[in-house]
């Protein structure tokens, strides 16, 4: 941005243009005020409102819907609280940054822990200060290390951590049952190894499923790079990307191994489907059709709705040491010149009320960032939520870059090859080769940071 | 070539039994022919109403169903409104409908102006450097407006413009294809009605008022038929230049909030439909006006 | 163009001495008055911002850095030229442009003959086949996206029953292009239909009446009147065809969840610039793609225009 002028000048321009014309719009402005005048003048929305952005959709949207209804039942009633959902990725990132460049940010929003060091180098966030903390009663203490290591940018604090999504695997417990993968308590019995899982993918079609399991291939890069992060990630092998996207340092054969042994598992070994979509591999399971499902935590309640019987543990270690892909939801101020005190307190009291409520919020699947609610009676006795959040200590988080983090170009870019390859329209070697000469062009692009 | 006489009948001039038989050309072979016109037809015409009806028919069904698959959504007879209640309780397609429908009217209205103005001082006036000036403008019949979007977010960010009306209406006003529609008319109307105006010491701008516009209707309607369907349509740079959801025209808030990849099947086609009733209706009640505007520009943003 | 005779500067007739006709300099400054509104919005939203996109092109501008940015000099239009994917970008809109043309052109000429032929009910065709035209984009793409939809989707759900699915279409980079250009035929085919109609309307009926009476089939009527008669239609058409899907974005930046996957299967040249601007940040690499991709559609412009005074020099001769 080149200029960013005085409100004043801005203002009378607004109003000039305003006067001068109106042609169109005359005859609807009498009926309909508050919206069209924003849009003619560019008014700040009614003061007392907190405008809140997400991009939490499905079953995330509607728990966090009834987090909003509580929040305005305590703070005032209907206006207090404006929560708009975005469409997920880089769509609602690039929204964000216009946004906040084009002076009509949030005044607060989600961001995923991924994405907040390319943000806060944009000078997109604001910082959250120790007073910021203090009013709303927090410390470094009310948070799990792992988190408040997400939230912290170079030495400073830069957002509430809200939540922990890991990669999970999902079981049909009906399925499950036939094919005697349960042990004597009804939950999975232990996997470990490759082999087990194979052996444990085929018993399930044995016992009937349509499939052995299920994962999103089609049309969604993102959940392809988790599942294959989540694999890969076990492996004694180089990160993607080091030096903070720098530089590329992949581990092609390792790779090119992990592909493969999806890409196996897809075709010809048939025991998952290798073309649905997102959507499809909710639906595959949601309908019985596969004794596995691996996806993010955060589909729990989708299951729960559609009524199929299942659990849920954290994935099983195949390789070389236990880890899961998982990013974190994390409550960021979008850089609001002339935010009020006023403002600025009753925001910090949102994000306050957001953390508060996280059992609600760990009922859809996430497991709670602060300490109290994880700590509290009634997430222990959360089921399935309880069989997986060990996974919480052995997330992996995606590799730091101007391009990376979730929805990024880098998870496009790599997402896509691994789907590819699932789809058996790819092989391995020129998956990785094209990751490789992907990554690499971003690594060398001038940082516009 | 043998002259024939005109046929009072309206019938389409290929199909002519009545003539002579030929090896080539029987009777029979031109009604096979139109039979398998007919036939051809209708396939057509189901194929095209298909989406747009499952659509309709899935916003009337409830969300878990939509989301089961089509023999599921073909199978449930019990319809509701949920949707349609849910979205319009919500209200934010009501916004975005208004933002739309102030955007587009007020763009019609300084389009149709501006571009009539300058059109009748290149089609009726004289003055110097006047062939420069048309090409000018000519040259911006190449220049797409999708290509400015990065440099409008610049500029309308200096201005301080983001996020209100103005930032989508301004830059879609000077249309040079509008420019040049009303040309085209002015060309073709005769020079005699404005001299008896001149020698009566009417000015320029009285001529325009009183006698060119109100011969120009046909120019006009087909001038905001096209601005309107474009307008209300674009995505791209309303989609940059609006964040607040409060003014969102509707492809932009169709095309964020909400997002595509839930798995609110219903909600989705309702709210899709919503957007693109104004328009909809327009066309029922227009049907001939607008067809013969869009054939007689012959022109798509 | 017709020249136009000038109005305000003729002699006027002796007779009316008490009210005269403005002389010429006030024709000429009437005209720049009139021009004004317009020519002040030309230059302003559309010369200007091209005039400094063209500047910020040899320029490291950042979204979010104030200013222009260090001088760069051509190093953004060799970046662009030697990406590859811009050059996708670049084949994706090719590809996509030959995908809808040409099926458009071929559908519009025939559905508009059978419905001239037909001659009856043709509200309900203009209904069934140009309604769709008049659907946002977004509403297009949403209904299409869901029509889809791998495991749920009616389209899917017949590719099924067809023994060929579910196919995630829209998530297989071999059929995501394809399964775009057909909703899009099916989007605008009503533009081009209503145009070709509006052709043949024109094609003096006694021509074919003549050409019956010596023997001529249905099909050489067709062949020998009807498409030579269009042929202007068809080339505005097919012209107004390439440039509008050369500009594609809207459907394919909602279909795909603006990603333009699978692996940037489907992302057509508009969205390399609007990522590489807005979601990338890099102004100045997203100008000079912007001017590159100028540079193309100005190349099609032109060929038209040759092609437009062909014609019209075959007509007049």
């Amino acid at each position: 941005m080149a200029v960013r002028p005085g409100t004043m000048s801005r203002r009378r321009l607004l109003e000039l243009g305003g006067a001068a014309l109106g042609v169109g719009a005359v005859g609807l402005t009498a009926g309909c005020g508050s919206s069209v005048a924003a849009g003619v003048v560019g008014a700040p929305p009614s003061p007392g409102t907190t405008t809140f952005w997400n991009l939490w959709g499905g079953s995330d949207g509607r728990r966090a819907e009834s987090m909003y209804d509580a929040y305005r039942a305590a703070n005032g009633g209907p206006a207090s609280l404006e929560a708009i959902t975005f469409a997920w990725g880089n769509p609602y990132y690039t929204k964000l940054s216009l946004a906040t460049i084009g002076g009509r940010p949030p005044d607060i929003a989600v961001a995923h822990a991924s994405r907040l060091p390319t943000l806060v180098r944009a000078g997109i966030l604001e910082e959250i200060t120790p007073a910021d903390l203090a009013a709303a009663n927090l410390t470094q203490d009310s948070f799990s290390p792992t988190a408040w290591k997400a939230v912290t940018v170079d030495d400073t604090v830069r957002a509430f951590p809200f939540d922990v999504g890991p990669l999970v695997l999902y079981y049909n417990t009906d399925i499950c049952g036939k094919a005697g993968l349960l042990g004597p308590d009804g939950k999975l019995a232990p996997i470990q190894g490759v082999e087990a899982f194979e052996k444990a993918m085929a018993a399930g079609k044995q016992a009937g499923a349509k499939y052995g399991a299920v994962w999103p291939v089609g049309g969604d890069p993102a959940s392809n790079w988790r599942w294959f992060q989540t694999l890969h990630a076990q492996k004694n092998s180089a990160p993607f990307l080091s030096d903070n996207g720098h530089s590329v340092t992949l581990d092609d054969d390792e790779v090119a191994k992990t592909l493969e042994l999806m890409s196996k598992w897809t075709g010809p070994q048939g025991y998952a489907p290798g073309s649905v979509d997102y959507a499809g591999s909710l639906s595959v399971f949601g309908s019985g059709d596969a004794a596995f499902l691996v996806v993010g935590v955060w589909e729990i309640t989708t299951m729960q709705e559609v009524g199929v019987p299942f659990g849920m543990t954290t994935f099983p270690q195949l390789f070389d040491k236990p880890g899961v892909w998982a990013d974190s939801h994390v409550l960021a101020l979008p850089a609001q010149p002339g935010r009020s005190a006023e403002s600025r307190a009753r925001t910090l009291g949102f994000a306050r009320f957001m953390l508060d409520e996280g059992l609600t919020w760990a009922g859809g699947g996430s497991l709670p960032a602060l300490r109290s609610v994880q700590e509290s009676e009634g997430f222990r006795n959360l089921k399935p939520q309880a069989d997986y959040a060990p996974s919480g200590d052995i997330a992996v988080y995606d590799p730091t870059a101007w391009f990376a983090g979730a929805g990024s170009n880098f998870q496009i870019a790599v997402g896509s090859q691994i789907a590819l390859v699932q789809q058996g329209l790819a092989t391995p070697r020129d998956a990785v080769a094209s990751m490789r000469s992907q990554l690499t062009r971003y690594a060398e692009t001038p940082d516009p940071l | 070539m043998t002259a024939t006489s005109a046929r009072p009948s309206d019938t389409t001039p290929a199909r002519d039994s009545a003539t002579p038989a030929t090896d080539r050309n029987t009777p029979d072979s031109g009604r096979t022919f139109d039979i398998l016109c007919v036939v051809v037809l209708a396939v057509f015409v189901v194929l095209w109403v298909i989406p747009t009806l499952w659509a309709i028919n899935a916003s009337f069904k409830s969300n878990a169903t939509a989301a089961l698959g089509a023999g599921e959504i073909l199978a449930d007879t019990s319809w509701t409104l949920a949707s349609y209640a849910q979205l319009l309780s919500a209200g934010n397609i009501t916004t975005w409908l208004l933002s739309s429908a102030v955007i587009s009217l007020t763009v019609v209205a300084l389009t149709v102006l501006f571009a009539s103005l300058a059109a009748y001082a290149l089609s009726r006036l004289q003055f110097r450097y006047k062939n420069v000036v048309l090409g000018v403008i000519l040259a911006g019949l190449m220049i797409p407006p999708q290509v400015l979007i990065v440099p409008w977010f610049q500029e309308f960010g200096a201005l301080g413009l983001l996020n209100t009306y103005w930032a989508v209406i301004l830059p879609a006003v000077p249309q040079v294809v509008a420019v040049f529609v009303f040309k085209q008319f002015f060309d073709g109307l005769p020079k005699e009605i404005e001299e008896a105006a001149r020698i009566d010491g009417a000015g320029y701008w009285t001529i325009y008022r009183v006698l060119i516009m109100p011969l120009a209707r046909p120019a006009v309607s087909a001038v905001a038929i096209f601005t309107l369907v474009v307008t209300w349509n674009d995505l791209l740079w309303p989609l940059v230049a609006l964040t607040n959801p409060d003014i969102m025209t509707v492809p932009v808030g169709l095309a964020t909030v909400g997002g595509t990849f839930q798995q609110r099947y219903a909600d989705t086609m309702a709210s899709a439909l919503l957007g693109a009733l104004p328009l909809l209706l327009l066309f029922l009640f227009f049907q001939r006006r607008i067809v013969e505007g869009i054939a007689g520009t012959g022109l798509k943003g | 163009m017709t020249t136009t005779t000038n109005v305000g500067t003729r002699p006027v007739p002796a007779t009316t001495t008490t009210r005269t006709a403005p002389p010429l300099d006030s024709s000429g400054r009437a005209a720049w008055g009139f021009l004004a509104p317009f020519g002040l919005f030309y230059v302003l939203f559309i010369l200007g911002p091209l005039a400094y996109q063209f500047v910020s092109s040899f320029f490291a501008t950042s979204l979010v850095r104030p200013g222009i940015g260090p001088v760069l000099g051509l190093g953004n239009y060799v970046e662009v030229l030697t990406s590859s994917v811009f050059w996708i970008s670049v084949r994706n809109t090719l590809v996509f442009t030959v995908l809808t043309a040409v099926p458009l052109v071929l559908l519009g000429l025939i559905l508009a003959i059978l419905v001239n032929r037909v001659s009856r009910a043709q509200w309900l065709f203009r209904l069934a086949f140009f309604a769709p035209y008049v659907l946002p984009s977004a509403t297009m793409a949403l209904i299409w996206y869901f029509l889809y939809s791998p495991e749920l989707g009616l389209i899917d759900s017949l590719l099924s029953a067809l023994g060929v699915g579910p196919a995630a279409v829209l998530g297989n980079p071999l059929t995501v292009l394809p399964a775009i250009a057909l909703s899009t035929i099916w989007w605008t085919l009503g533009f081009n239909f209503v145009l070709y109609l509006a052709g043949l309307q024109e094609i003096p009926r006694d021509l074919y009446e003549a050409a019956s009476l010596d023997g001529a089939s249905t099909w050489e009527q067709i062949r020998y009147i009807t498409v030579p008669l269009l042929a202007r239609t068809t080339t505005l058409v097919l012209v107004l065809q390439i440039i509008n899907s050369l500009k594609v974005f809207d459907q394919i930046f909602i279909m795909t969840g603006g990603a333009g996957g699978p692996d940037n299967a489907s992302i057509p040249v508009l969205m390399y610039v609007y990522n590489t601007s807005f979601t990338d940040y890099r102004v100045g690499a997203a100008s000079a793609a912007s001017m590159v991709f100028f540079l193309l559609i100005l190349g099609v412009s032109a060929v038209w225009l040759t092609l437009t005074r062909r014609n019209q020099g075959q007509v007049n001769r």
